[in-house]
């Protein structure tokens, strides 16, 4: 996950998760949002296809979709930008950005119980 | 929750199954049969259905056939017939829910909602089939031959399937063997219990869906613009019809028009 300032806010881009299996691509099937478009976390991002299943992966984030990185049809490399978020930022502090949870290896594809 | 069927005379479990979403006790109950090869984590948590139907207020019923995912994995061909497999759903349901409960399926797993709503109809309220369409899915294919060459165009799909992690080749092959035994039947077709076909426009094995949507009093049909077998599984547009489909008062009437988008 990247940050640099925006405009508006911070700017986070989301990578091409690792899928499991070993799989190394997916192909960008649909996209659910589109720039521009407000999304909450864990709303339905995009779909993708990979060689073995169909999956739909759910935002990480809350924010505005400011750069879809692949068009449909497209095959990402896992690790290649995805989407790019900007996030709100913390009013008044200066030179901070909020903090995340530490990014873990795979996405999480279900939003955890609460 | 993480649930076993358990055989009844000898307390072996039979399948695992998971019960989630929402809870209370009003929410209609949606029971996920997922494919061939497949399991309820890869078919309908990962596409995003579960999810999906939670946001609606139901809960789900989502079960792991035996021979996938976490259920055991007989060798034993006969254990997965259609006929066997629909009363393990049945009981699945009844042990389960309190009533009739809708099931969205897919692929192999709707040919057993079917053979469910014909053999259990007081089971069923509503069906949606997934991927499924009236021609055998297993014609053409050598039962016995299905890890070698030239064993029929279902032996992909159960290279594929034998491929994944966890997976138990010997398992699968039985399982084809059982499922080719009953081949699908358009008679008896489910009494009193509509039916919504959705399948993508480029799926295959899902060939002949218009005809059997003409031929089943009540039934209704979507295709999925640009999705094959696989890809048709995490479509929006499904998702958005089997919900219009199961939320319509029972005896309502619609069409599939209803639906585009």
């Amino acid at each position: 996950m990247s940050e640099t300032a925006g405009p508006g806010g911070a700017e986070r881009t989301f990578a091409l998760p690792d899928l499991g299996e070993g799989l190394v691509e997916a192909t960008v099937l649909e996209w659910l949002v589109r720039a521009g478009e407000h999304i909450e976390r864990n709303q339905p991002l995009v779909e993708l296809e990979t060689s073995k299943s169909a999956v739909e992966i759910p935002s990480p984030h809350s924010g505005t979709v400011a750069r879809l990185h692949a068009a449909e049809g497209e095959v990402l490399a896992v690790g290649a930008a995805l989407v790019t978020f900007e996030v709100e930022a913390s009013a008044g502090i200066v030179g901070t950005v909020p903090t995340e949870e530490r990014p873990t290896r795979r996405v999480r594809l279900r939003p955890p119980s609460e | 929750m993480d649930r076993t069927l358990l055989d009844p005379a000898t307390g072996a479990p039979l399948l695992r199954y998971t019960v989630g979403g929402a809870t209370a006790p009003s929410a209609p109950t949606v029971l996920l049969v997922h494919g061939f090869g497949s399991d309820f984590a890869a078919n309908w948590v990962r596409t995003g259905w579960t999810t999906a139907l939670e946001g609606t207020g139901r809960r789900f019923v989502g079960v792991d056939l035996p021979g996938h995912g976490r259920s055991p994995k007989p060798h034993v061909p006969s254990h997965y017939s259609p006929g066997s497999l629909g009363d393990l759903l049945a009981r699945v349901l009844a042990e389960s829910g309190d009533g009739p409960a809708d099931v969205v399926a897919y692929s192999m797993g709707s040919r057993l909602a079917w053979q469910l709503a014909v053999d259990h109809p007081a089971s069923v309220r509503r069906i949606v089939l997934g991927g499924f369409g009236p021609e055998d899915a297993f014609a053409g294919t050598d039962p016995d031959r299905l890890g070698g060459e030239d064993a029929g165009p279902f032996a992909a799909v159960f290279a594929a399937a034998a491929a994944l992690p966890g997976a138990d080749p010997t398992a699968l092959a039985a399982c084809a063997k059982g499922q080719a035994r009953e081949p699908y039947r358009p008679v008896p077709a489910p009494a009193d219990v509509p039916v919504l076909l959705v399948a993508g426009e480029l799926d295959p094995i899902a060939a002949g869906a218009e005809g059997l949507a003409a031929d089943l009093a009540g039934a209704e049909l979507l295709r999925v613009p640009r999705r094959d077998h696989r890809t048709a599984v995490s479509a929006q547009s499904f998702k958005r019809a089997a919900v219009a489909f199961l939320d319509r008062p029972d005896r309502g009437a619609g069409t599939a028009a209803d639906y585009t988008g």
